[in-house]
Parts: structure tokens; C-alpha cells; sequence
């Protein structure tokens, strides 16, 4: 049995593998391309869950140098992988997201045709992410990014025969190059400063040392990074993708691909360089949070498509992710990871509920669907746990993530004296609100209301799509009331190896390495939760619901009854009201509602509507502008 | 024993008992109240109880193109979580659950009562439930901005410089101190407190989500028998849930330590609230239309609780 | 360190961002992403220059402690960033291809179906 060392690089391997089979052998057989999908998902799964005992129960730093080729004379000559307990916490992350994806494919994908090129691009997609948050090596981290944006704008403009796809495509093929060419530039710029791509080696010799040409580097990588995690104002390119992708897909990218962008930038501020600790990086990650927080809510409810809504709501919950990790405080840094992992599970639910509808009904509009949870309800019940996760009411997870959150900000503003983080708060809870309403609005506007009469035969969805819902609502459930254990298996190690990087620079290094560059430990960090014990809540909430259904139910006979209407019920008692008058079915469809919050801010929302211009040009010139800024700030305050 | 005193207070005090029966007597003190202010008689006092106990034998009718068990399950669920949210509130110095209460926790757990409003609206498929239930999300999208500055500014002045939610800690600072409202910095988000209380409880003149005559009840229009006793119910307790965190905000300070007449000045303390800012308001307003109502919580009303947050930040 | 390379890299770099933001035409702006290719790949390549270094090919026999040549891993890096830069064209001008065919134009204003 070979020593779980060896399992990262297996697990990535086996992905690229398995693409690499699907094309020699899968031309002709869907068999074979689900068999040799399911298989190389499977086994990266089960490597990485091989390696929590090691990485995350008993501590250690898992280093593994390709080709063998150690350091010498204190000096990385290779391409090193390391596995720390932040890696794995989003390895762990990407393989259950590909599993599921892959999964539902089977069923959802089936009647679109050159599957084989989909299996590859999401294999190759897969691979490149795992190999991105294991990787210990800058441009191998940038190659990694190259291979991530390939494959993604493959499968964005997968379906070429639906209108926008290939536009897609392309804007974020432009986007998604002007930010990985940041990236290579700061690369390049850090190579010719250190002579070294080693992230160990870099962080030590890097050490809080900021000469102007490291500045440089550090706002174009920051940008660069920016870009993959997709915040305001890069954020243009994600809503398009996510809307034209397949659903199996969409989930992959919001679950996966934009939780890379988060890894990178992490690990950019919080070892690399290590500038977390300077007032003006955390003021400028909460800024950009905060800004893409609000955008990205307030874009979601002026939209009309499905699937286009659940993206900007992708972008809104990373500026929560990117607020809290921004913070630069132990709290911080466990809320943002927390939100992450959270943010996968109910938004991949949310993407695969719409690519349920959408393999229903074939539309995502709005404004043309409504009553399906009388035809689809186990999707509608899947959805309202989604929907009621991302809204951050108890006991579901997005609840305990958003209330950290909320914790960790405060904290800060109290701390600092700042009050800036006052209104980071106030503006946090009321996009939670904003969120909450445009998820009614998509529940009224597709799940309840009347039903039209385009969509009376749909049916619900075959089992293997509804089997990765019910694992992931079953998740959101149990991450929500159980989040102590949580945060004890998952968050803390991944937080406090964050933040003590010295572990990982020995590992890979050598022994003392850490210490003779002067990189000190701080001490484990252990978050307060004593306020809400959730299991005792949903005791109380059991026995109270248990009380007053026994008290309904318990009234029966001539006094009270519940009379619901037979199937052949015409007409009668059980219409729906309509004040007398014969009406037509009158539906309140999606775009009807909250007009009363639209006309006060037509101003905002016009303004808004042009900036999402949909030209390519109008896209770019946002990543160069605000690349510029961050550049300008990045010499005016970062010392 | 330490179940039976758990379920003794559950269903009795603080739980679903105290909470209904308060409660329905804060909405029946209301209507009395209101009428002889409009120089009517006004029916007896205890006619919420009438109508409820009525409710509750008539007939329930599940319309064709409701999906019947969101239909059915929506007031329950915001019955219990009213009763879980008064399990947590202090009634003047006696606690149930110790140590457990959290601002952030109560102000979400606030808001699914209005959720289970809107999801049981959206469920029943009528067309004036869904205009309904848009107009009852866009209130609570306007309350919630004062609410959170409202209970940050309390948290500020109470922790100093450390982090406090706690209602607990709240209170022991209130007792050491003298009431919250006497301090110059908080009179402001005591005010925006009195002007959020009748949103959240629906009356004149926010209660555009239930307008009568417009829309005929929005979201409860399908509703009948023992589930809209259930609604009614829950509006009942909410009035007194919002008063009873007014007073552990800002009244506090006031506690005996004898449970009976802790619990008998609470209530006291809730029906002056009551006519003091549902009652009175009510009588004296009409209704503001949605788009007026959004822009008022968020000009003026907010721009009272972020002045209280500005003023405790500079330490007044 | 040779200061002309240098700013013709950035020179380089800024005109193809300049392109990108500014052209309406889909192959312009593709061209536009292959001059901030160009640029960046100049640039790493004139990171590993040392004056007076011999070309890093040694016979084993040939290699002492003191061999002064160029740093080999920017070559590396500029192989693999220009091999990169080529599959990017490729697939943008596949995009741009496939779009002409969809729209009947290359005009980047007319491409908007997805906005707002």
C-alpha cells in the first residue's frame, strides 16, 4: 500500500486521466464516458477523503516534490506540492462538487449531443481545480488557472445552439485572459525579485519585505485573483457564464471554480505575502466585499432569467466570503471559509433545482413559468431548503456562516474603532434581507402561483438528478444545526494553518527554515459559539410544531375539518377568489413584484442596466480601471 | 423534573399560554382603544378570543391550486417560531433558558414569521396573495435597515469595547446603569424602535401588506378556519414579543426579582407601549402606499437609528 | 537587467489593453489579447538575463561551481506562457468564428444579447 503522500498527486492525475481515456475511447459509447467520469470523480474523491485523517485530525503537511527534485542548499529547484489543512479544506470542497455534478450528468445531459467533448472539458475542468488549491508553486498555480479558463469557456458556450452561448463564451475567454495575464505578470515580477516560484520559499523570503517592484506584483496578482473570484467589477463575465452553462455545470462553476479565485487570494494575503496584518489590505478586501455584496443583490432582483439571478446571488454570497476573510482576524478567516463551504452546498442546490425546471419545462424565464410545485414537489421542497439557506434564516447552514460573519465584522469595528465596519454590518444584514426577497420572488414566480397552460404536462425529474438535491439539501441541514462539529473537523484547522505558516515553510523546506527567516507562530484559535446551541432549538422548535398539530389534528368531527378538493372538483368552493368576476388565470409573475422598491431606486437600477452594458469592450475596460486603482492604492498606502 | 419545568414552560410560561393570552389581550386593549378614540364604543375586550375560538371550528378549505402541505404548514411554522423567539425574551429578570439569547439570533428569528406570512400567501395561487405577499416582503425589507443600526448602537453602548449581544448582558448593564433610554445617544434609536413596532406588526398605517379594502386581506384571502385563526394568533404575539424587546432594550432596569409581578409589570409595560405606539398611530394615520412606506423607513427612520450608531461610536 | 526590454514589454502591454478596451472589431480585440501575451512573455524572458552568461547548455563534465550563464526557468516559463498565448488565439478565433456565423457580425456592439 503506498504511503498517502503520493495520493494529491494521484488524485489530480487520475482526473486528467480520465479525460484523457474519454477521448481515446469515448467517441462512440455514453456508457463508457459515464463509466470512466464516474470512476476517476470516484477515486479522486475517495484519495482526498483518505487524506483528512493525516492533514486534518493529526496536523501534518503533506510536501511531495515532482520528480524528487528537493531543495538544495535552501533553494527550491522543483515543482513542490503541498497539502495544508487550507488545501484540503477546498480539495475536499472541489472533489464533492464533481462527484455530484457528475452525477446528475448522467441523467441531465442526455439529450444534448457530443457528450465526449463534455466529459473531457469537465474532467480537464476538475483536474485543473484540484491541481490549483494543491499546488505549492506560483505558475504552476497560473498554469492551473490557464487550464481552468480553457475548459470553462468550452463548457460555457457548450450548448452553441442556444441564443448568447457562444457570446458567453467569448467575454469570458477575454476577461478571463486579461486576469490571468495579471497574474503572470506579478509572477514574473516576484520571479525576477526572489528566483524562486516557490510559494514556501516565497513567503519567507518575502517576509513583510515591500519594495516597490513587490508592491507591483502584489496589486497584479491581487487583480489577477480578483478576476477568477469573479467580484465587482469582474463580475460581468461570471453572470453571462453561469446562465448559458448547463446546470450540471453552473454548479461546478459557482461551487467550484469561483472558490479557487477565493483559495488563491488567501493564500496570496495570508502567506505569500503576508500583508493581512496591515490595516489597509483588510480596508481594501472589506471594500471590495461590501461593494460586491450589494451589487450583486440588488442586480438579482431586476432579472427575468432563472439561472442569470442565481449567478449575481453567486457573486453577492463571495463578497460575503471576501468581506469576512479580508477582516485579517482569526473569526474572519473561519466565518469566510465557513461561508464558502456553505455557499457550495446551497448554491449548487439552487443551480441544480433550475437545471431540474429547466429539464421540465425547457425555459428559465421568469416571466413564463409559475405553479410548478404541483407537478415537480420534491424539486420545490429542495429549493426551499436552498432558498431558505441562502436567505441565512435558522437552522439552516447559511444562518450559522452569515451570523460569523456578522460577528466577525462587528468584532472588527469595535476593535478597531473603525466605523466603517459598523456600516459593513448594517449593509451585510440588509443584503441577507435583499437576498431573502428575491428568493420569494423566484419561489412565487416558478413554484407557487397558477400554473400556465404551455407547462401542463411536466413531470418531475428522473431519481439520479433528485439524488445529488437530497444530499445537498440533507447537508445544508446538517451543517446548519451541527456547525460546532464543524468548525472543530473542518474550519479551525484550515484557519489556523492559515495563519501559521511556519509549518508549511518547514515541511517544505527543511526544518528551521521558517524560523531562521523570522516567521513566528500564532497561538491555535478556538471561535466562541455559545450563544446558539441549535440542537436544543430545534428541540423546543419539534415540540412546539408537535404541540399545535396535535391541537389541529386533535379537533376532529363536526366542529372543525380540512376539506381540500377532489381530484374531479370543477368548480365551487375550491376556486381560487377572483371578487366575482370570471377571470383568466392572472399569475403575478417574477418581474410584478416589488415594484414598490424598483420606482424608489429607478435612478440606481437605470445606472446599473448601463454599466451591464454586454459589450466586451465596456467589460475590459472595468478590469483595467479598477487593476489601475488597486495599483494606485497598493503604492499610496500599503508600506 | 427538569422536563417537567422545561414543558411547563414551554406551553405555559413564557411559552405558547402567557404569550397567546397577553397577546390577545394587547390586540383587544388596541381595538377597544382605538374605537373610543374614534368615539365609538368598540367591541369587548376580549373579542380576538372570541374570534379565535370561532375560527377554529369553522371549516378549512384547501383551494385547487394551493400545494396543500405549504398551505398548511406556514402557520404553524411562525406560530412556533413566535413561541421559540418569547422562550428567549426576558420577562423583566426572569429568564427560561439562560444564556442563550442573542440580538442577531432574535432579529432572524423575527423574520420567519413574516416568511411563513408570505411563503403560506404564495402557496394558496391566488393572484391578490401574490401582490400581497410583494408588498409584505418590501415592509420587511424596510424594517430591517433601522432595526439592525437600532440594535448594533444598543450592542456599542453596552459592550464598550468588546463585542455584546447578549440580552443578559443587556440587562445587567441596564441594572447597573439606568434604563437605555435616558441616554442621550440612544434617544434617537428608541424613537426609530417605536416607529418599527407597528410595521412589523402590520397596523395603519404600514399594513399595506394586509389591506382590506385593496387587496382583501392579500395573503390570508385563501385562508380560513383553523389556519387563519393560527395568522391571527400570531399577529396577536407579535405585538407582544416587539413590545416585550422594546422594554429589554431600552426600559430595563425595572426588575423585582418576584416572578408574579415581574410578569404582571411586563405586561403593564407592554399595553403602554401598545397604545402608545400602535394605537395611537393607527388612530391618527391612514395608509402609506408601498413605495412611500420604503422610502420613509429608509430616510427617515434609518437616518434616526444611524444617528444613534454615530453618536454611541463617538461615545456620547 | 535591460532597461529597453523592459519598457517595450510595458509599452506592449498597455497598447494591448488599449486595444482590447477601445476596438470594436471581435479580431481586434483577440489580436489585442495576443500583444499583452507578447508583452508579458518579453518581459519574463528579460528577467533572466545576466550580462555576459553564456546559453544554459552544459555537458556534466563542462559544469563548475563558478559557470556563469542566463537563468534557464524564465526560458521555461516564456515556452510555456507562448504555447498558452497560441491556444488562446485558437480558441478565440474559433469563438469569433462560430459568433460571425450566429450574428452576421463582428461588430462587438452588436454582440450583446446577455446584458443588463
Amino acid at each position: 500500500m503506498m504511503s498517502y503522500i503520493h495520493f494529491p498527486v494521484i488524485a489530480m492525475m487520475t482526473l486528467f486521466l480520465g479525460a484523457f481515456l474519454t477521448v481515446v475511447f469515448g467517441r462512440k459509447s455514453q456508457a463508457v464516458r459515464v463509466f470512466l467520469a464516474l470512476l476517476s470523480s470516484g477515486i479522486a474523491f475517495c484519495l482526498i477523503c483518505a487524506l483528512i485523517k493525516p492533514v486534518l485530525i493529526d496536523g501534518e503537511v503533506i510536501s511531495y516534490w515532482m520528480g524528487n527534485w528537493s531543495p538544495v542548499e535552501g533553494y527550491a529547484i522543483g515543482i513542490g506540492y503541498e497539502v495544508d489543512a487550507l488545501g484540503l479544506f477546498f480539495a475536499l470542497i472541489t472533489v464533492f462538487t464533481v462527484l455530484l455534478s457528475c452525477v446528475y450528468s448522467i441523467r441531465y445531459m442526455e439529450r444534448d449531443s457530443s457528450l465526449d467533448f463534455y466529459y473531457v472539458l469537465f474532467l480537464m475542468l476538475s483536474g485543473s481545480v484540484l491541481g490549483l488549491v494543491l499546488t505549492g508553486d506560483v505558475f504552476n498555480m497560473f498554469i492551473m488557472i490557464e487550464i481552468m479558463t480553457f475548459t470553462s469557456v468550452g463548457l460555457a458556450a457548450f450548448r452553441n445552439n442556444r441564443a448568447g452561448s457562444v457570446e458567453a463564451g467569448f467575454k469570458y475567454l477575454v476577461i478571463g485572459s486579461l486576469g490571468s495575464s495579471m497574474t503572470l505578470f506579478g509572477v514574473a515580477i516576484l520571479y525576477g525579485n526572489c528566483h524562486t516560484l516557490n510559494m514556501a520559499q516565497l513567503s519567507s523570503i518575502l517576509a513583510g519585505k515591500l519594495t516597490p517592484s513587490t508592491v507591483m506584483a502584489f496589486a497584479l496578482m491581487f487583480t489577477g485573483l480578483a478576476v477568477k473570484s469573479y467580484i465587482v467589477p469582474f463580475h460581468t463575465p461570471a453572470a453571462d457564464a453561469y446562465t448559458t452553462a448547463p446546470a450540471s455545470i453552473s454548479m461546478v462553476f459557482s461551487g467550484m471554480v469561483n472558490k479557487a479565485g477565493v483559495y488563491g487570494m488567501i493564500r496570496l494575503t495570508y502567506m505569500i505575502f503576508r500583508a493581512m496584518d496591515k490595516s489597509s489590505v483588510q480596508l481594501l478586501m472589506v471594500i471590495f466585499g461590501v461593494i460586491t455584496m450589494f451589487v450583486g443583490v440588488t442586480m438579482a432582483l431586476a432579472q427575468h432569467d432563472f439561472k442569470r439571478l442565481l449567478a449575481f446571488h453567486s457573486i453577492s454570497q463571495i463578497g460575503y466570503v471576501i468581506t469576512a476573510a479580508g477582516l485579517g482576524s482569526a473569526l474572519g478567516l473561519t466565518a469566510g471559509l465557513f461561508h464558502a463551504m456553505n455557499h457550495t452546498l446551497f448554491k449548487g442546490l439552487l443551480f441544480l433545482c433550475a437545471g431540474a425546471v429547466f429539464y421540465a419545462t425547457g425555459t428559465t424565464n421568469l416571466d413564463r413559468l409559475g405553479g410548478l410545485s404541483k407537478k415537480m414537489p420534491k424539486t420545490t421542497i429542495c429549493f426551499l431548503i436552498g432558498a431558505f439557506s441562502i436567505s441565512g434564516l435558522p437552522p439552516f447552514n447559511g444562518f450559522a456562516s452569515k451570523w460569523l460573519v456578522y460577528q466577525a465584522v462587528y468584532e472588527k469595528a469595535v476593535t478597531s474603532g473603525n466605523i466603517f465596519y459598523a456600516f459593513a454590518t448594517v449593509a451585510a444584514v440588509v443584503v441577507s434581507v435583499m437576498t431573502l426577497a428575491s428568493f420569494i420572488k423566484v419561489t412565487q414566480a416558478v413554484f407557487f402561483g397558477q400554473l400556465p397552460a404551455a407547462l401542463e404536462d411536466t413531470r418531475e425529474v428522473p431519481a439520479l438528478m433528485r439524488l445529488p438535491m437530497w444530499i445537498m439539501s440533507c447537508l445544508c441541514v446538517l451543517t446548519g444545526v451541527f456547525y460546532d462539529q464543524v468548525s472543530k473537523w473542518l474550519l479551525m484547522p484550515a484557519a489556523n494553518a492559515t495563519l501559521n505558516v511556519s509549518d508549511y515553510i518547514d515541511k517544505m523546506m527543511g526544518e528551521g527554515y521558517a524560523a531562521g527567516a523570522g516567521v513566528v507562530n500564532i497561538p491555535a484559535f478556538a471561535p466562541r459559539f455559545s450563544f446558539w446551541n441549535p440542537v436544543l432549538w430545534l428541540l423546543l422548535f419539534v415540540i412546539v410544531l408537535a404541540a399545535f398539530c396535535l391541537a389541529i389534528i386533535g379537533s376532529k368531527g363536526d366542529r372543525a375539518q380540512i376539506s381540500a378538493a377532489p381530484e374531479d372538483a370543477v368548480d365551487g368552493k375550491y376556486a381560487t377568489f377572483f371578487s366575482g368576476e370570471k377571470s383568466l388565470p392572472s399569475h403575478v409573475s417574477g418581474s410584478d413584484l416589488f415594484w414598490g422598491f424598483k420606482k424608489n431606486w429607478k435612478g440606481y437600477f437605470k445606472v446599473m442596466d448601463d454599466i451591464h452594458s454586454g459589450r466586451v469592450n465596456d467589460y475590459a475596460l472595468y478590469v483595467v480601471a479598477a487593476a489601475a486603482l488597486v495599483t494606485v492604492f497598493m503604492f499610496g498606502f500599503v508600506r | 423534573m427538569e422536563y417537567l419545568k422545561i414543558i411547563f414552560n414551554i406551553l405555559v410560561f413564557p411559552g405558547c399560554l402567557f404569550v397567546g393570552a397577553v397577546g390577545l389581550l394587547l390586540a383587544g386593549l388596541d381595538r377597544k382603544v382605538l374605537a373610543r378614540m374614534q368615539k365609538r364604543v368598540g367591541p369587548p375586550v376580549i373579542q380576538p378570543l372570541y374570534d379565535f375560538l370561532k375560527l377554529l371550528g369553522k371549516e378549512t378549505i384547501v383551494p385547487k391550486a394551493a400545494n396543500r402541505k405549504v398551505f398548511l404548514a406556514a402557520p404553524v411554522v411562525g406560530f412556533s417560531a413566535l413561541v421559540v423567539t418569547a422562550l428567549f425574551l426576558p420577562v423583566l429578570g426572569y429568564r427560561a433558558f439562560e444564556g442563550s439569547a442573542d440580538l442577531i439570533v432574535l432579529l432572524y428569528l423575527l423574520t420567519i414569521p413574516a416568511v411563513a406570512l408570505i411563503v403560506g400567501g404564495s402557496s394558496s395561487g391566488n393572484p391578490y396573495a401574490g401582490i400581497g405577499i410583494s408588498r409584505e416582503m418590501v415592509t420587511v425589507m424596510s424594517y430591517e435597515l433601522p432595526l439592525i443600526c437600532i440594535m448594533l448602537a444598543v450592542a456599542r453602548k453596552v459592550g464598550g469595547s468588546s463585542l455584546c449581544f447578549s440580552l443578559s448582558e443587556i440587562a445587567a448593564y441596564q441594572q447597573a446603569n439606568g434604563s437605555l433610554l435616558g441616554s442621550v445617544a440612544l434617544m434617537p434609536a428608541a424613537v426609530a424602535m417605536l416607529l418599527v413596532i407597528p410595521a412589523e406588526v402590520g397596523t395603519q398605517p404600514f399594513d399595506v401588506a394586509e389591506a382590506e379594502t385593496e387587496i382583501l386581506e392579500g395573503p390570508l384571502i385563501e385562508y380560513s378556519g383553523a389556519p387563519l385563526a393560527v395568522f391571527k394568533l400570531n399577529t396577536a404575539m407579535k405585538m407582544y414579543i416587539m413590545t416585550t424587546l422594546f422594554s429589554a432594550l431600552f426600559l430595563g432596569g425595572l426588575a423585582t426579582g418576584v416572578t408574579a409581578l415581574d410578569a404582571l409589570i411586563q405586561v403593564l409595560l407592554c399595553i403602554a407601549l401598545t397604545l402608545i405606539c400602535i394605537t395611537t398611530v393607527h388612530a391618527v394615520t391612514a395608509r402609506l402606499k408601498v413605495e412611500h412606506l420604503f422610502k420613509f423607513y429608509w430616510t427617515v427612520v434609518a437616518g434616526l437609528s444611524a444617528l444613534s450608531l454615530v453618536l454611541v461610536w463617538l461615545g456620547f | 537587467m535591460i532597461i529597453v526590454n523592459y519598457i517595450a514589454s510595458v509599452v506592449l502591454i498597455a497598447l494591448g489593453f488599449y486595444v482590447i478596451v477601445s476596438k470594436k472589431h471581435l479580431i481586434k480585440i483577440v489580436i489585442g489579447m495576443s500583444i499583452v501575451d507578447y508583452g508579458i512573455n518579453l518581459f519574463i524572458v528579460s528577467t533572466g538575463f545576466n550580462e555576459g552568461g553564456t546559453a544554459p547548455i552544459y555537458k556534466m563534465s563542462e559544469f563548475f561551481r563558478g559557470s556563469y550563464f542566463v537563468d534557464p526557468v524564465p526560458q521555461a516559463l516564456t515556452l510555456t506562457s507562448i504555447v498558452i498565448g497560441a491556444c488562446v488565439d485558437a480558441m478565440a478565433l474559433s469563438l469569433v468564428i462560430k459568433l460571425y456565423k450566429q450574428y452576421h457580425t463582428a461588430d462587438s456592439d452588436e454582440i450583446r444579447r446577455l446584458r443588463g
